[in-house]
């Protein structure tokens, strides 16, 4: 498994499970995904073909001032036969958003993608910053695109540009998107809890930019900083105490990462997994290297125990004792 | 497995992982081979499974670790993959497969960041505290986890049995029936501790009832109305659907016998591949299967003494004071102790033979003394076949649970060993 996947799993089961149900049963369930991000599945007592679907993310506000609420609504408005998408002041409590799915019409309907979807859910929550700094870039590109953009105004103008911050894990952790005129700067902050974990992640990364020179060259550029905020973020960036476990990555997505429709989605959803990505191959590796370390121990072992003198009396001779075939030793007759 | 404060667990699969090429090479480790070919050209390594495009970035360094599946998508893979089973007998066996079937159920399903969380785990009764201590050890330095708390299947599944209305107070004593598909246990559990020295096994569990089933199916000429690749699901489906014990095993079978109408039950099957209907009727084994437990000559002839006496036989082995405790909380947990009147008829036979012996003793007493009698109690619940685990998301959800787990603060200060002591939880409650 090279890839973390997108959507949840334990989501599109349940509720699969659900929609091919004979009998309607009461359900109650709390699913988690990566970054606090919790999900509740819930029947109303009364109705128990209704199912309450209700997500909370860390950043909600965040995301509201990026509007995530409308960009969800796009998303889930061609379903709305089967799906009713409460107004987030009547979410559920400690929820952000919440959406209903009729199960007995969607097992009119074929159920499948509407579930499919669902379980994106969290993705497309995290997408409307992104969708909002790359409308910004596609806004900054036709501006700029018959002027020259190295005069001295037009860069002021750029530095001004606002920075999109998403604080995904809480203050600590958080992305930044940058829009420019040709291109769209992606910085994620992240903490290392581990000093191990940091120096596999500094190998990681610097794969990433290996990679580039090397074979894919049509990879955004990576550019990885330890301890301090680029340049772009400075302003934006909570300026918090000198922290040695934090580490700055920056992704240069070029326009042709933004191309508009399938290209730049898949950019999106790649590009917001991405710490997750990072952390899951950080574990992998050590996975991967304690396997290498039981092997070796196990063959040095076999070393150890070929090296040990089988008869050994006090001086460290070999004390020749070799016996017949019944048991029988050759004792040396005084 | 699944999250705390769940009623049912969120994904069960079998603990099994499928890698890629190592079924030729021989080395128990699936792509340990591949890795830097260079410096380790010697017999150790294998040759590389995947065939190495030069230049290509991913082959180059080796990505083989990463390409497997876990649980039911491996045994879907078999084909392609190797399959292995990492516990044996409830034991971690392989470790490099362990920790990467952990990795992959902690990301790809429950999608958690591990860094985030606390983790329970299971283990079963007699598990070497070397174990223990090398699952803190990838738990703790592989995963980063927060806190680690290493549970007794047998103690989750007696906090259980505390969602029974039968059970009053709610302590940790009492004997623990775990029956699954393999082997069963009867694990007696005094105050939260675990009496190693009387459990006692029984190889009769799901398995064998089924095949009972299967059996009795064919001395009745049923067996032919089923095609035979159906053969163990039909079995398995009777077992779970029409089963039921019976009290008086006699009775019973006079009573089919006056009126078959009423009492056989027809099992309406499709062919799994044409498609074609069939018929089977379902007569006695509908509670002679379950029956085996208690008349085990019927099934086998290795094993011969009935579940109520080797329950019995186990508390008789523990220590005196605690004897009365474990007579009255007897629960029952997995799948196979699922059938109707399971309960009531073992609890009837342990009272049964420990009415016996308290007429037997106070006859021999010379009918001086009067004993005020020994309370037996099964206890019967909802959430029998994950009861383990049912137990665990119980404790999970307690505020109490983050006090006894161990949190990494405390594994950095003392290592591995950290995990031999433990604290049982509820023992305050």
């Amino acid at each position: 498994m090279l890839q973390l996947d997108q959507n949840n799993l334990l989501i599109t089961k349940t509720l699969t499970e659900r929609v091919n149900a004979v009998e309607e049963k009461s359900l109650d369930r709390i699913v988690t995904d990566f970054d606090f991000t919790t999900y509740h599945l819930l029947t109303f007592p009364d109705q128990k073909n209704q199912i309450l679907i209700s997500v909370y993310l860390k950043c909600w506000d965040d995301l509201v001032k990026y509007g995530v609420v409308d960009y969800l609504k796009g998303k889930y408005s061609p379903y709305s036969d089967v799906l009713t998408i409460l107004d987030p002041k009547d979410a559920e409590t400690n929820y952000n958003y919440s959406i209903v799915l009729d199960l007995e019409r969607a097992r009119q309907s074929d159920a499948t993608s509407v579930i499919n979807e669902i379980s994106y859910l969290k993705r497309h929550c995290l997408a409307a910053p992104f969708e909002r700094g790359f409308a910004r870039y596609d806004e900054l590109a036709e501006k700029y695109a018959s002027s020259n953009t190295y005069s001295e105004e037009i860069q002021g103008e750029l530095l001004t540009e606002e920075v999109l911050v998403i604080k995904y894990r809480g203050a600590e952790e958080c992305i930044f998107i940058k829009p420019s005129f040709d291109r769209v700067t992606v910085i994620f902050s992240t903490t290392f809890k581990d000093e191990m974990d940091k120096t596999f992640g500094k190998v990681f990364l610097q794969e990433f930019v290996d990679a580039r020179k090397r074979s894919v060259q049509t990879a955004p550029q990576v550019l990885f900083t330890h301890n301090e905020p680029p340049l772009d973020i400075r302003k934006a960036a909570p300026t918090t105490k000198f922290d040695t476990n934090k580490g700055y990555v920056t992704f240069v997505l070029f326009p042709r990462h933004l191309v508009k429709g399938d290209r730049r989605d898949n950019c999106i959803s790649h590009i917001q997994y991405f710490r997750n990505y990072f952390h899951y191959h950080i574990k992998c590796s050590k996975a991967y290297m304690h396997s290498r370390m039981r092997h070796r121990v196990k063959e040095f072992l076999k070393v150890l125990n070929r090296a040990k003198p089988e008869n050994v009396d006090n001086d460290g001779r070999a004390i020749e004792n070799r016996k017949t075939a019944s048991g029988r030793r050759f004792d040396a007759r005084a | 497995m699944g999250f705390a404060g769940n009623p049912e667990p969120s994904f069960v699969f079998p603990t099994v992982i499928a890698t890629h090429g190592s079924s030729t090479s021989g080395a128990s480790g699936g792509g340990k081979s591949t890795v830097s070919a260079p410096s380790r050209g010697g017999p150790g390594g294998g040759p590389p499974p995947v065939a190495s495009k030069p230049g290509h970035l991913a082959s180059k360094r080796g990505i083989d670790d990463l390409d497997f599946f876990i649980g039911d998508e491996a045994i879907a893979n078999s084909k392609t993959y190797s399959l292995h089973y990492p516990i044996k007998h409830g034991m971690v066996d392989n470790w490099d497969h362990m920790e990467r079937f952990w990795a992959q159920s902690i990301f790809k399903y429950l999608r958690a960041e591990p860094e985030d969380h606390y983790v329970l785990l299971t283990e079963p009764p007699l598990n070497p505290p070397e174990n223990r201590e090398n699952t803190a050890e990838i738990m703790f330095e592989s995963f980063n986890i927060q806190g680690l708390y290493i549970a007794v299947q047998a103690v989750l599944a007696l906090a259980a049995s505390w969602t029974s209305s039968k059970v009053t107070e709610r302590n940790l004593t009492g004997v623990v029936i775990d029956s699954g598909d393999g082997v069963t246990h009867t694990i007696p559990v005094a105050d939260g501790y675990v009496i190693g020295s009387s459990i006692k096994h029984i190889p009769i569990a799901g398995r064998n009832i089924t095949e009972f089933v299967l059996n009795l199916l064919r001395d009745r000429g049923e067996q032919a109305h089923i095609p035979p690749e159906d053969q163990l699901r039909v079995a398995e489906k009777i077992k779970e659907d029409y089963t039921y014990v019976c009290q008086d095993i006699v009775k019973e079978i006079r009573k089919y016998d006056t009126d078959p109408y009423k009492y056989f039950a027809r099992f309406a099957g499709e062919h799994s591949v044409t498609g074609r209907k069939y018929d089977i009727d379902i007569g006695y084994e509908r509670f002679l299967a379950p029956e085996i437990f208690f008349n085990p000559e019927i099934y086998s002839s290795d094993f011969l003494t009935p579940l109520p006496e080797v329950v019995d036989n186990v508390i008789q082995t523990s220590p005196i004071d605690v004897r009365r405790g474990l007579y009255k909380n007897i629960v029952l947990s997995g799948g196979s102790t699922m059938f109707k009147d399971f309960g009531r008829r073992l609890q009837r036979d342990i009272k049964h033979i420990v009415d016996g012996r308290i007429a037997h003793s106070e006859q021999a007493s010379g009918n001086l003394m009067r004993s005020t009698g020994v309370d037996v109690n099964v206890v019967t619940h909802k959430r029998q076949r994950y009861a383990v685990w049912y137990g665990g998301s119980l404790m999970a959800s307690t505020p109490e649970f983050y006090n006894v787990a161990h949190t990494k603060q405390q594994y950095e200060e003392f290592g591995p060993s950290l995990v031999r002591r433990f604290s049982v939880f509820g023992s305050s409650s």
